[in-house]
């Protein structure tokens, strides 16, 4: 019988997806901040 | 072109291919939730595999990356080189907390714990540490000559030393297997299965050179402020 | 003048400028007790036999032990003014590597030699069968724990938070030979012969000669000006 996890997966992914576009974020704020000096 | 010149290049570039990469990304995300089938055994929970093992590859690639820039810095001296193994660093960190997150979440349905200490995320954790370790050590040292060696020192001794790590985990396992709750198998993947795993560790290769381009150029904004300031002092 | 002799002379220096204080020996010794005792008591007696707890609790000792000696370091700081003096002498650079090696092994070992004694009296552990076998064991995993400590202290000391990075550094690196020397200290005090363990026995091993090599080459990158 196919278990029912299919929370797990949609919590994995979400996580995934925040680091991923937070990491792209702080990235692009952190040259931003860095070319106006 | 000035220092500042070449990294606002590099900044432009590095911004296309990291938002066409997390455009691959969304793609991948896609076709692994709506278009590839379901694992009978596992359940949907599987399907954190098709980020996991790419994370992890991207992962271990900047760590390896970094061990190899700090032998290239030890031997040619260039402040650059430096630059660019920091950033590599700072990328894998960013990586191992995806595979340190997705890891658990995954264990979780397939072996019924959280934290199983399985060969392969143990390795990340350490990884994850020395890393950490790597970037916190950067950040006492004020002197970039020194910061560089002492960097790179610390990168040489993870690219040697960290293998015997992953032995350690690996021998501890044989020898006390870790419990699983369902028994997933590794025969060969169905083709549509391994396509999509294919694919997104093509994707997450394209994101891990992204986010190096954009560290890279940060550093060498960074670096010609300092020059800079070093001039007009 | 010889690299070994140099390296001697460098030894004995530093042991001797720790003899006179004797602050980071004292500490160690008293730690090793403190460790043992909480592990002792920290368990059901009733569930965990103390030969369960047995490897662990000494291996932690000896891994708190290697890292006090290793902070002794900060002699290194108030020497950083001296290592000028030493670079300036025709000592060989590969010589201070060896000579602080051979200090850092001693200081470990001397902790070690007395923490192994209380070791077997708290926990009643019958090592005699195999104590030579165990104090090889010891000797391997001790040199690795100092090998790469060596290089990371000399690093670690000219930053503001030694304390906090030496460990920080340190522990991951201590991996293999610490849970080698777990693992193969149970199987020791189980009754079993090293030649049935040999895999942690040659991980130990192999590692060994990375981190002590390793820490030889890069120690010079370290002490370049």
């Amino acid at each position: 019988m196919t278990p029912e996890n299919g929370g797990f997966m949609v919590a994995a992914y979400v996580v995934a997806a925040v680091i991923l576009t937070g990491y792209t974020v702080s990235l692009v704020i952190r040259i931003r901040r860095e070319r106006r000096r | 072109m000035t220092l500042r010149d070449r990294a606002t290049r590099i900044a432009r570039a590095g911004t296309v291919v990291t938002a066409v990469a997390l455009l691959g990304v969304a793609g991948v995300y896609v076709r692994a939730l709506a278009f590839t089938p379901v694992e009978v055994a596992q359940g949907e929970a599987q399907k954190i595999f098709y980020i996991h093992v790419p994370a992890a590859w991207a992962g271990l690639m900047a760590f390896f990356i970094t061990g190899l820039l700090s032998i290239l810095y030890l031997w040619l001296k260039d402040q650059r080189i430096d630059i660019a193994a920091a950033a590599s660093a700072e990328v894998g960190v960013a990586f191992s907390v995806v595979i340190l997150t997705t890891g658990p979440i995954w264990g979780k349905p397939i072996w019924g714990a959280w934290w199983t200490w399985d060969a392969r995320l143990t390795f990340t954790l350490f990884t994850f540490l020395l890393f950490v370790g790597y970037l916190v050590l950067r950040g006492v040292l004020t002197d970039p000559g020194i910061r560089g060696r002492f960097s790179a020192v610390i990168g040489i001794m993870a690219l040697v030393l960290v293998p015997f790590v992953h032995l350690t985990v690996y021998l501890f396992r044989t020898q006390h297997p870790a419990p699983i709750v369902l028994k997933p198998s590794r025969p060969s993947l169905p083709s549509e299965m391994l396509i999509t795993l294919l694919t997104s560790v093509g994707v997450f290769t394209v994101l891990y050179v992204g986010f190096l381009m954009l560290r890279y150029a940060l550093g060498l904004l960074r670096e010609a402020r300092e020059q800079e300031l070093a001039n007009d002092s | 003048m010889s690299t070994l002799r140099a390296a001697w002379h460098i030894a004995v220096k530093d042991i001797a400028i720790e003899w006179r204080t004797k602050t980071a020996f004292a500490s160690g010794l008293v730690f090793a007790v403190l460790v043992l005792a909480v592990l002792f008591f920290s368990r059901d007696p009733t569930e965990v036999s103390s030969l369960a707890i047995a490897p662990g609790a000494l291996w932690v000792t000896f891994t708190f032990a290697a890292m006090l000696g290793l902070n002794r370091a900060f002699l290194l700081e108030r020497e950083m003014r001296a290592m000028d003096g030493i670079l300036l002498t025709p000592a060989p650079r590969a010589a201070i590597f060896w000579g602080k090696f051979g200090a850092n092994l001693a200081f470990v070992g001397a902790i070690e030699a007395i923490s192994l004694p209380l070791f077997v009296l708290f926990y009643n552990v019958p090592i005699w069968p195999r104590l030579t076998e165990l104090l090889l064991v010891i000797a391997m995993a001790t040199v690795a724990f100092v090998a790469v400590g060596t290089l990371l202290s000399a690093m670690v000391v000219r930053t503001r938070y030694a304390e906090l990075m030496l460990p920080l550094l340190l522990l991951p690196f201590l991996v293999p030979p610490l849970v080698g020397g777990v693992q193969l200290t149970a199987s020791l005090l189980d009754g079993r012969h090293l030649s049935d363990i040999s895999g942690w026995l040659k991980l130990i091993g192999a590692f060994d000669v990375a981190s002590v090599t390793l820490a030889a080459v890069l120690f010079q990158v370290v002490l370049d000006e």
